[in-house]
């Protein structure tokens, strides 16, 4: 990312090591300022004249603070004193962020990184948000894109050969149609000619020929295009699915689920169907255009440039008019999408609405919402039925003068263009109305191009990522005795944003550790970065010795078990689900699992045992189930190390108990690492990981942290008020 | 701790506790944020907080400040700015204005849809005439009211105006495919 913006008024931007302008200060007046970094100091800049400076020793950390409508850059002192040094919309965070992040590296290791390594926000031709994309989609070339694309149609070349050739040969049969027409109205219509029977008869039989040969094509192409398409698009889903699930979390966070499901299923639909219907008729259409081109210029030149000649404005003028049409109509549905938020609101809230009496206002608010749809819907139906004919009848205008001129020239009345027959104007119309088609097809190819530019950019953005989080060439599959060592580890999900700061501790094998704190201070990160979802970004995290980057991914994560908060059921039985994690598992060593887990015992009550099923995640089961299944899922693993995230904090204490016992029974002899947010849950763990801002803050047994009255006794204690708050105000709702 | 220092407490946190305007002291520390004296205690780095926002910018004022253990705590609410004497409702309106920085849109000159989600609008602001790009236009420019259009753009600025009604003819009608 570029941090050498552009310098102060009088001064040259080889002074600095970086250069921002801001452009707020103060009174959130606007101002022309910039921040500059030299190799020691930080500069404030006004319309070229300096108003502060700081030595980078000023302040212990720097960070960037999201306003409401604007952002600051700070320096703290302590965590509790902090200077705004200066402040900026919103749009130059990520720039500031990162001064921040290496000024902040510097204070911690005393390297000044002089030139930052994360990516452009935005694209710089199209100034698009990049949103985690390494090259802009609407922006990537198109020519290398769709050449990728068309190289996956390579293992059926054979089969989609055949089909463009069906096409091809159709629309040749579609030119000759014409021909025959006219030689039918002039040799035999036209002269009433009625002792050539035979010739008519062949004519005919030749017409009726044609229609045959191009059902049979159209037979042929079509099952040969479904055949490519379809197989197409399920190399395209498979491959995007494999490669999906082969990302990093970090690669895969950046992206929503709903993103990512769309890429599979939508984009790679849209490839397909685009890949076998547009891809052949690209070949077609224009192959068709040059055939009918050439045909009408040989027949007669003339009426040939009228039909053509006012094409290029039609198209222009048209292709203006189906963007206002495109603007009605996506306000219709968007009104038409508001009126379905409101009814489904009303309909799902309709207790509260009867409870609390707002029948009229919803009626109201209802009629409202409608009216505008149906006005908005009738404003666009005008509009559409104004512009639609108009645009039909401009794009075809060029057929009216072939029409006119071509009438003339059968009536001799226009000798410079020579003499036609009735046959040869009706041949000629035709011709010209073949050339409106791939016209049609050609106006809304930009956009359709477009559109799958961009699907394609973005699938082939998943299939081309090389994952972040890999396994290195001389990585070992690891047998793990179960010791972990955090060495000096920095990590941010964020590069701008560090959660774990300069970790240093020892978990020691076969014993059970708590990681406490308050929440958002870097608990369950610290488990992320044993289970290897994420590198650090500094330091390291060790097993046994071994840098977890030298262990295989396969090997780490088969000898880790977890359980976490909310379990995710898969949709199948509840056998399936407790073998998940070792499918080959014995149906003894399963039930064994789940009796240890005290989940035997709930599903011999269900209805079909073993077998029942727990669609719709799981949710027809209760919580203290689900997470029974979950423990069971993890005792049939045996790994080496547990890691337990908050895994009672969502039930109740009776359940909890239950749970604990399987939990018990799951961490004997094995390394155990627990979080959870009632602190008692962790008072008989062997030691206590203390965490605070992000930074170790005590280690030390439940008793040694209490007597040394830190930041875990001021946990323990806020708990224990929160506790006894709820008992004096009897109200087990309140939360402290 | 006591039965009725616990009991208190719960009141404290629970009842809405409108401050009494007379007897606040707002100052700016040496880091330029605001701090606060009020009945004997002195809270630094107080969290002011609109609490209508697009409704009022100086009535209903959260006061707020972290505690220790970076905890919320709410001290009270300003009911209106207007009863703080005249510099200190300056000093917290500059804070707010800074806070809440959201230039207000005076003048719609096109928008022009990419058809892939994003729109450009070029509008005329009280921070001057800039081109805004908008991701999924259908959520981030909006009106809020009959009247409130309100717009968040790809970084994150925001931006508004009060009454569209009150914008000239040429800039309502642009606005009126969109909103």
């Amino acid at each position: 990312m570029n941090l050498l913006l552009s310098a102060p008024k009088g001064h040259e931007l080889s002074e600095f090591l970086f250069s921002l302008p801001f452009n707020l200060y103060g009174k959130a007046q606007k101002v022309n300022g910039h921040l500059c970094v030299t190799r020691g100091e930080i500069i404030v800049y006004i319309d070229g004249e300096e108003v502060d400076r700081y030595n980078f020793n000023d302040f212990d950390e720097y960070a960037c603070e999201q306003l409401i409508g604007c952002s600051m850059m700070v320096g703290r002192i302590n965590d509790r004193s902090q200077r705004c040094i200066c402040a900026f919309s919103q749009d130059s965070f990520i720039a500031f962020a990162e001064v921040c992040k290496i000024i902040n590296h510097y204070l911690t290791t005393g390297i000044l990184v002089e030139q930052s390594d994360i990516d452009e926000p935005k694209c710089p031709k199209c100034g698009l948000p990049l949103d985690g994309y390494s090259e802009c989609p609407y922006c990537a070339s198109k020519i290398k894109t769709f050449t990728k694309l068309f190289g996956r149609v390579k293992p059926y070349k054979g089969v989609f050969a055949i089909a463009i050739l069906c096409t091809v040969l159709s629309e040749v049969l579609n030119v000759v149609s014409p021909y025959i027409n006219r030689i039918l109205i002039d040799d035999y219509v036209q002269p009433q000619n009625t002792s050539h029977w035979l010739g008519f008869g062949v004519l005919c039989g030749a017409m009726f020929l044609i229609l045959g040969i191009n059902t049979f094509l159209d037979w042929l192409n079509l099952k040969c295009s479904y055949y490519v398409s379809l197989n197409l698009g399920q190399d395209l889903r498979q491959d995007v699915f494999n490669k999906t699930l082969e990302l990093s979390m970090n690669s895969i966070s950046k992206k929503t689920a709903g993103d990512l499901i769309n890429r599979v299923s939508n984009d790679a639909n849209k490839l397909q169907s685009f890949l076998t219907d547009n891809g052949k008729n690209a070949v077609v259409r224009i192959l068709s255009l040059l055939i009918v081109m050439v045909i009408i210029f040989v027949m007669n030149w003339k009426l040939a440039l009228l039909a053509i000649i006012p094409i290029p404005v039609v198209l222009v003028v048209v292709k203006r008019l189906y963007n206002v049409i495109h603007m009605y109509y996506s306000r219709v549905w968007r009104f038409s999408n508001a009126h379905s938020k409101l009814l489904h609101d009303a309909l799902n809230g309709i207790r509260v609405v009867k409870t609390c009496g707002t029948e009229e206002a919803e009626i109201e608010k209802y009629r409202t919402a409608s009216e505008k749809w149906a006005k908005a819907a009738s404003k666009a139906e005008i509009v559409w039925n104004l512009i639609w004919p108009f645009c039909d009848f401009m794009l075809t205008v060029g057929n009216y003068f072939v029409l006119y001129f071509g009438s003339l020239m059968i009536l001799q009345r226009i000798p410079a263009f020579g003499v036609l027959t009735l046959g040869e104007l009706i041949q000629f119309t035709t011709y010209v109305g073949m050339l409106y088609t791939p016209l049609r097809w050609l106006m809304q190819l930009p956009r359709q191009l477009a559109d799958v530019s961009v699907s394609a950019s973005k699938v082939f953005e998943i299939l081309e990522e090389n994952t972040d989080v890999r396994d290195d060439a001389e990585c070992v599959d690891l047998d793990i005795q179960g010791d972990i060592t955090f060495d000096h580890v920095f990590f941010g999900y964020k590069v701008y944003n560090p959660v774990l700061k300069d970790i240093s501790c020892k978990i020691e094998k076969g014993k059970m550790y708590g990681i406490v704190g308050h929440s958002g201070v870097g608990k369950s990160t610290m488990i992320n970065l044993i289970l290897r979802l994420y590198d650090v970004t500094q330091g390291s995290v060790s097993i046994d010795g071994v840098d977890i980057r030298k262990i295989s991914q396969k090997s780490l994560r088969s000898q880790v078990g977890v359980v976490l908060q909310e379990t995710y059921l898969f949709e199948g039985t509840v056998l399936e689900n407790i073998t998940y994690a070792k499918p080959d598992a014995s149906f003894d060593e399963i039930v064994q699992a789940a009796k240890i887990a005290h989940a035997h015992e709930f599903i011999t009550k269900l209805p079909d045992g073993y077998n029942t099923r727990v669609g719709n995640k799981g949710y027809t089961l209760s919580g203290g189930e689900r997470q029974r299944i979950a423990i069971a899922r993890a005792i049939l693993h045996n790994p080496k190390i547990i890691i337990l995230d908050e895994a009672t904090a969502s039930l109740d204490t009776e359940t909890e108990k239950q749970i604990q016992e399987g939990l018990n029974e799951l961490c004997k002899g094995r390394t155990t690492i627990a979080i959870a947010h009632r602190l008692s849950t962790l008072s008989h763990a062997d030691n206590l990981i203390v965490l605070d801002k992000g930074r170790l803050a005590e280690t030390g047994t439940h008793d040694e942290l209490m007597r040394k009255k830190g930041v875990y006794y001021s946990l323990v204690m806020a708990q224990r008020k929160t506790t006894k708050m709820r008992e004096v105000t009897g109200n087990p709702n309140y939360v402290h | 701790m006591d039965k009725q220092t616990l009991t208190e407490e719960k009141f404290e946190i629970d009842l809405l506790v409108l401050l009494d305007c007379s007897k606040l002291h707002f100052y700016k520390d040496k880091g330029n944020f605001i701090s606060l004296e009020y009945e004997g205690n002195t809270y630094f780095n107080v969290r002011l907080t609109r609490l209508v926002p697009f409704y009022s910018k100086t009535t209903y004022i959260s006061v707020a400040y972290d505690n220790e253990d970076n905890e919320f705590r709410e001290i009270g609410v300003i009911k209106d700015m207007a009863d703080l004497s005249e510099d200190q409702f300056k000093l917290l309106d500059e804070y707010l204005e800074y806070k809440y920085y959201m230039p207000e849109i005076k003048k719609v000159y096109s928008i022009k849809d990419n058809s892939r989600g994003f729109i450009f609008v070029d509008i005329d602001t009280t921070s001057g005439r800039k081109t805004i790009c908008i991701r999924d236009w259908y959520s981030n420019f909006r009106m809020l009211s009959e009247k409130l259009l309100y717009a968040v753009d790809v970084d994150g600025n925001k931006y508004f105006c009060p009454d569209i009604e009150k914008l000239d003819r040429k800039s309502l009608a642009t606005l009126e495919i969109f909103v």
